[in-house]
């Protein structure tokens, strides 16, 4: 399976979070919103010249800026 | 016996409705997470006996990780568990991720019970939950809502007295997940739907290509809506009720009385051409009540007329996910567009919005950059009112230099001060379309916020400068500052009360400047310099209490210096 960070998945495409290379703070913040290690996204579209990253999880959509896209990798399914 | 009972529940999910139902208070709502960042406190009054009700700021989970957060958090904990009730409002579209706040509320054994809110937007979304079988999973009492419709509300009145605190275990926020995935697979069943237009729409709005004309047309037609509602309303209706049935009743009013007397000073000010004009006479019942009604609020009411409907429909956080890019170059990251669109309003709900911005120097860049090259509404009104006649090009320069302004400054300050931007991180709403009475409600309480706190202020700002020209002071203050005002920004020298004025009300510099006949050329750099300069005292104030005295004075610093210079060079570019 491939993995690499949310920026790199393609528009369109589903993934599975493996990692979450962010501080304590970071993966609560994302945790309390639902988006944690095992977690299936869809990405819906990415505002290019390092622009935010909007996801799709569970019923829910979420931007996330450029820099925690980054931090979150994923394995395509 | 309950003492308090507190409303919790994620960003976005109809808290404040639900408040407004609970205890007759309005509070403003909006389809944005994070539209309460002020606590609403009110009273539901049941029988005899009345229960205080708190609206929190929206929460994802109770170990807080902004601000907003930590202020519901620790409000939840100020009273004993056994003399209050938590009523924890869930987004029925989206059970899952709402979820975990409930679950934790329920392990630390606060008594909840569970509002199911939107209801009938989670059936137009094929989304059904069983509510018995969730009230038996979670072991508190489950009611479904509609608060925008009132559906639910009594039932949930009703049950208020169920709430106990019930056995919960402590899980870690992992296990919490997969416990909350066991619960919703139970009670929620999804029917299958295509994708409906607004889903197409929602996903179009933040793809980059079509999102940005989106943006584009959005942005232009709300401005269009907004000059064009305004418009019709002083030309329908404000200037005929003035002309037409106010001043012939005014001029018969004080036909007998004395021109330059002193009460007539004061009341009816200058005839023009032995008339009453609205424009210039300055007087506390005919300039006075002019500006407010007939200036400035034919253009409250259609500014936020169009920004409560882009509110409601959930448009600004996708236009923030778009401006996300252009707003880090300032230092502040895509969620500051929505102050800064307040800010267009009224610069002080504007300064109080940047509260959802996470750190203070966001919130003093943010703050700075509205205070001066945002005008709000009665300075947009001057624009228009004033400056309109000499032509469009005027009008979109003003906006062109504030435009400018804002770049220029925002890119200095992000690389003069420490710190650093920190990241955008937001839920997008679904698009939803506002009941019309919501929306009347919304814009009706607005209105009459602006015309409680705006009136008497500028009734004041006009009388205490008929004074000034009654006793002849000023002549006194305008020949002190005529150096600067006249030499380096070309003004009149009594244009310098305008400036001065402003610093009260924008409204009231509209009504000095009026009487001067200015050439466009002068209106263009009045307007800019009132906009640049002090913002009016109430913004002050509010920059004082939010950001403390050095941020406040650092602000000041900077607005200062810059009047000067773009007073100076646009009086030298300009022809």
């Amino acid at each position: 399976m491939k993995k690499m960070s949310l920026v790199h998945l393609k528009a369109s495409h589903k993934g599975k979070v493996v990692d979450i290379l962010g501080g304590v703070n970071l993966q609560n913040r994302l945790m309390s919103m639902g988006l944690y290690k095992g977690r299936e996204v869809g990405k819906l579209s990415h505002i290019g010249l390092r622009g935010p990253v909007v996801i799709k999880v569970g019923r829910g959509i979420l931007a996330l800026g450029h820099n925690i896209a980054v931090k979150i990798i994923i394995e395509v399914v | 016996m309950i003492k308090k009972i507190y409303l919790i529940g994620n960003p976005n999910v109809g808290k404040s409705v639900v408040f407004s139902r609970l205890t007759g208070v309005h509070v403003i709502s909006s389809n944005y997470p994070g539209t309460t960042v002020e606590i609403s406190k009110g009273l539901l009054r049941g029988g005899d006996e009345e229960i205080d009700v708190v609206d929190l700021p929206g929460t994802y989970s109770l170990e807080p990780t902004s601000p907003a957060e930590e202020v519901a958090v620790s409000l939840l904990k100020e009273h004993p568990k056994n003399e209050i009730v938590v009523i924890n409002i869930i987004d029925s579209t989206n059970l899952e991720r709402n979820l975990l706040l409930t679950t934790q509320l329920i392990a630390d054994g606060f008594p909840v019970i569970v509002c199911l809110n939107m209801c009938d937007e989670a059936g137009h979304r094929g989304v059904h939950i069983n509510t018995e079988q969730l009230e038996k999973l979670l072991n508190v009492p489950v009611i479904s809502t509609c608060a925008v419709t009132g559906v639910g509300i009594k039932l949930l009145i009703d049950r208020i007295g169920d709430a106990v605190p019930a056995a919960g275990k402590s899980f870690s926020a992992r296990e919490r997940w997969v416990q909350i995935g066991t619960i919703v697979d139970q009670v929620q069943r999804l029917e299958h739907r295509h994708h409906t237009l607004r889903e197409i729409l929602e996903d179009a709005s933040v793809r980059p290509f079509t999102g940005l004309v989106m943006a584009a047309g959005v942005v232009y037609a709300s401005f269009k809506m907004v000059r064009f509602v305004g418009e019709f309303i002083i030309n329908r209706i404000t200037d005929p009720i003035f002309i037409n049935i106010y001043q012939p009743i005014l001029e018969k009013l004080t036909s007998h009385w004395q021109e330059n007397g002193f009460w007539f000073h004061l009341l009816i000010g200058d005839l023009i051409g032995g008339k009453i004009d609205f424009k210039q006479s300055l007087g506390m019942l005919t300039t006075a009540p002019y500006i407010e009604f007939g200036m400035v609020l034919p253009y409250i009411i259609s500014f936020y007329f169009i920004l409560s409907l882009l509110e409601d429909i959930g448009y600004l956080p996708r236009l923030a996910i778009l401006l996300d890019n252009l707003l880090h170059q300032l230092g502040l990251h895509g969620f500051a567009v929505i102050p800064i669109l307040l800010g267009f309003g009224c610069n002080v709900p504007g300064i109080l919005a940047t509260r959802t911005l996470e750190s203070k120097r966001e919130r003093f860049i943010a703050a700075t950059l509205i205070s001066i090259g945002v005008p709000c509404v009665p300075l947009q009104a001057m624009i228009f009112g004033l400056l309109g006649k000499f032509g469009g090009f005027y009008v979109t320069g003003v906006y062109l230099v504030l435009f400018s302004l804002v770049l220029i400054l925002g890119i200095i300050l992000n690389r003069a001060l420490t710190g650093y931007s920190p990241e955008f991180l937001l839920e997008i709403p679904p698009y939803r379309f506002p009941p019309i009475p919501t929306l009347i409600k919304k814009l009706y309480f607005r209105v009459k916020g602006f015309i409680v706190e705006a009136v008497p202020v500028v009734m004041l700002g006009v009388l205490f400068v008929n004074m000034l020209i009654y006793f002849r002071l000023f002549d006194f203050l305008t020949s002190l500052s005529a150096p600067v005002i006249h030499s380096l920004f070309g003004l009149p020298k009594e244009s310098v009360i305008a400036l001065v004025i402003g610093f009260i009300r924008k409204d009231v510099a509209v009504g000095m400047l009026m009487p001067l006949g200015l050439s466009a050329k002068q209106l263009f750099i009045s307007s800019a310099l009132l906009a640049i300069s002090f913002p009016c005292i109430a913004t002050f104030v509010v920059i004082w209490k939010e950001l403390g005295f050095k941020a406040l004075a650092k602000s000041a610093l900077i607005m200062l210096t810059i009047s000067v210079i773009v007073g100076t060079l646009l009086n030298l570019t300009l022809l």
